[in-house]
């Protein structure tokens, strides 16, 4: 009887990893230190069957493949390796070959189907296979393709992707803002996808756009402008496309940043010297977030609203504090280095980013707030600053003058190779949209 | 005939605007009516910078004796205006330089107005480390971007 039990058991324990091995294979642990490397490759696209999809498919499928490029964490096939070739008879089982696609090291498979062909305005069917088991991830018919929103297709095809593997495909929805420089002086509010397409300029004002922040509604863009006399909020306002520019008396407007509540804390004037400010929706001053006679600014939220990180010089030199707003009490977070400024919690309140001035430049870091471990992300060369999470708490967004100009470059909270922003140079203060927001 | 009157006719007019813009060449930029002092006093108020330490707000005494004289013009001269203009070298990052520089700018404010300055005489800016005196890197440029620069606005 105890033999029975051992070996039901060591059955049950099997099993268990057995599902789990399954279960692993098809995630990908984005947050977990050892985070697994996925191969993917994607089958020749069709318009029928064994015929290739050479128009749109093709379009599609590079744009895809440059989306992929960006996720660290997912290798390409290279279509020569696959013998045989990637051309499948259909696009589901039992018409797609597993087997060829699994030999040459792929995970997953990709097919795309455009059943009514792929010119004109179509619709096409993606799917998404485990190499070793045929089993589907996910599969989805995106309607209305068309050559002009090829690019829409492919971010929206990605963000399913990236959410079936990971449980968050905000990096493909995000819309980027940003500064571009034009000159001493005089610096402009522009947005891009992380991939740096859909770049376009939102203001057009004469003097120094600086610190943009995404309303979480998708709305506003608040931001610090600068002309030769003043200072001002400058806010954009997406529905109108319009830019309006407040004054506060004191003449001071520093690192605006939306509350999850669709409010902005902003460092004002308090009459002596700059505290950090609540909003209201009207934009006018509602309360003290944070004051002394210290530096204070560059305020930061959690997704939950009631943690502002933030840049205070009260023990000297800048360094990072953290405010609980429930209970006021406020602790240091940046436990190294003289020089701490510019912090952005993630999203889901776990850590906290940061950039420190080295004697090589500024560097960025990560801190981690159950913890307190900290991990340096960026290296240079030049200096890397502005640190910013995307809304899925996994990637980060900097502005480094590593190429030379300055650019913004992409890591994650487990740092890695940057992959720059190809936004044309001149940027600065890279700032998520939290997903689903201005298109 | 007619063609060749027109030429002349042209290049008459040509030397006669040639003549008048070097005649308003030779006059003078303005004419001070008596103004000298007042002239002198905004060009020294101009031209006097105050420094700093690095990642740091507090007057130095050269920078004091900067101001002192600052004061004696502008208590003489009420109705000189000036914007006092915060800066930073490149080192710091920006938003916390934004803020360093309004210190900067204040501190010198409070400095003319300990002094008997009238507040309503200035204003304040902070540009940050975004208006740079000198272009370049090094402490030499760096102590030379980390100032309060005075600017007059009315007079």
């Amino acid at each position: 009887m105890k033999r029975y039990l051992s070996m039901c058991t060591l059955a049950l324990v099997l099993s268990l990893l057995c599902v789990q091995d399954v279960w692993a294979a098809l995630r990908v642990d984005i947050y977990g230190p050892g985070q697994n490397i996925v191969s993917l490759a994607l089958a020749a696209p069709l318009r029928g069957r064994s015929t290739e999809a050479t128009d749109m498919g093709r379009a599609l499928q590079t744009v895809v493949e440059e989306n992929l490029s960006f996720l660290p964490f997912m290798r390409l096939t290279d279509p020569k390796a696959v013998l045989g070739g990637t051309v499948m008879e259909g696009a589901q089982p039992p018409d797609v070959d597993f087997k060829r696609f699994q030999l040459a090291g792929a995970d997953l498979l990709v097919t795309a189907n455009w059943p009514g062909g792929d010119s004109g305005t179509k619709s096409v069917e993606m799917r998404v296979f485990e190499t070793n088991s045929g089993t589907s991830l996910f599969g989805k018919e995106y309607a209305g393709v068309n050559k002009g929103n090829v690019p829409e297709v492919a971010d929206r095809f990605c963000a399913d992707l990236l959410e079936a593997l990971t449980g968050n495909g905000a990096f493909f929805r995000s819309t980027i803002a940003f500064t571009r420089s034009a000159g001493k002086m005089k610096a402009n509010v522009w947005l891009t996808k992380p991939t740096g397409r859909n770049l376009r300029q939102i203001t057009n004002l004469g003097g120094k756009a600086m610190s943009p922040s995404w309303s979480p509604d998708g709305r506003f863009i608040v931001f610090t402008h600068i002309d030769s006399s003043s200072h001002a909020l400058g806010v954009w306002d997406s529905s109108s496309r319009r830019v309006s520019r407040i004054r506060f008396p004191g003449n001071v407007v520093i690192g605006p940043s939306f509350t999850p509540g669709n409010k902005v804390a902003v460092a004002l004037s308090n009459g002596q010297y700059p505290a950090i400010f609540l909003l209201n929706r009207a934009f006018k001053k509602e309360r003290v977030l944070e004051e002394g006679n210290a530096i204070n600014v560059s305020p930061s939220f959690d997704s939950t609203g009631t943690r502002m990180a933030f840049t205070s010089s009260r023990l000297g030199g800048p360094q990072i504090f953290m405010k609980d707003l429930s209970s006021g009490s406020v602790v240091r977070v940046s436990m190294n280095g003289g020089y701490n400024t510019e912090p952005n919690i993630s999203p889901d309140g776990t850590l906290v980013v940061y950039s420190r001035m080295t004697e090589y430049g500024n560097r960025i870091f990560v801190q981690d707030l159950m913890t307190g471990e900290e991990r340096q992300v960026s290296f240079g060369p030049g200096s890397d600053e502005q640190p910013s999470f995307c809304a899925d708490s996994y990637f980060i967004a900097f502005a480094s003058s590593r190429g030379g100009g300055r650019n913004i470059y992409l890591t994650t909270r487990h740092g890695g190779d940057a992959k720059k922003v190809p936004t044309g140079g001149g940027a600065s203060f890279p700032r998520w949209g939290q997903g689903g927001e201005h298109k | 005939m007619k063609r060749l009157t027109l030429i002349l006719a042209l290049v008459c007019a040509l030397a006669v605007g040639f003549g008048c813009a070097k005649k308003q060449q030779t006059e003078p930029a303005y004419d001070d009516g008596g103004n000298s002092e007042l002239n002198a006093a905004i060009q020294q108020i101009t031209d006097g910078r105050v420094y700093f330490a690095f990642d740091k707000f507090a007057l130095l005494p050269e920078g004091k004796e900067v101001l002192t004289h600052k004061a004696e013009l502008m208590k003489r001269f009420p109705s000189i205006r000036v914007r006092i203009e915060g800066n930073c070298d490149e080192r710091g990052t920006q938003e916390y330089n934004l803020a360093l520089g309004e210190r900067r700018a204040n501190a010198a404010l409070k400095f003319l107005t300990s002094l008997g300055v009238n507040p309503s005489q200035m204003e304040t800016i902070s540009f940050g480390k975004e208006n740079p005196a000198v272009q370049g890197s090094g402490e030499a440029v760096w102590q030379q971007n980390r100032r309060d620069d005075f600017r007059v606005i009315a007079q």
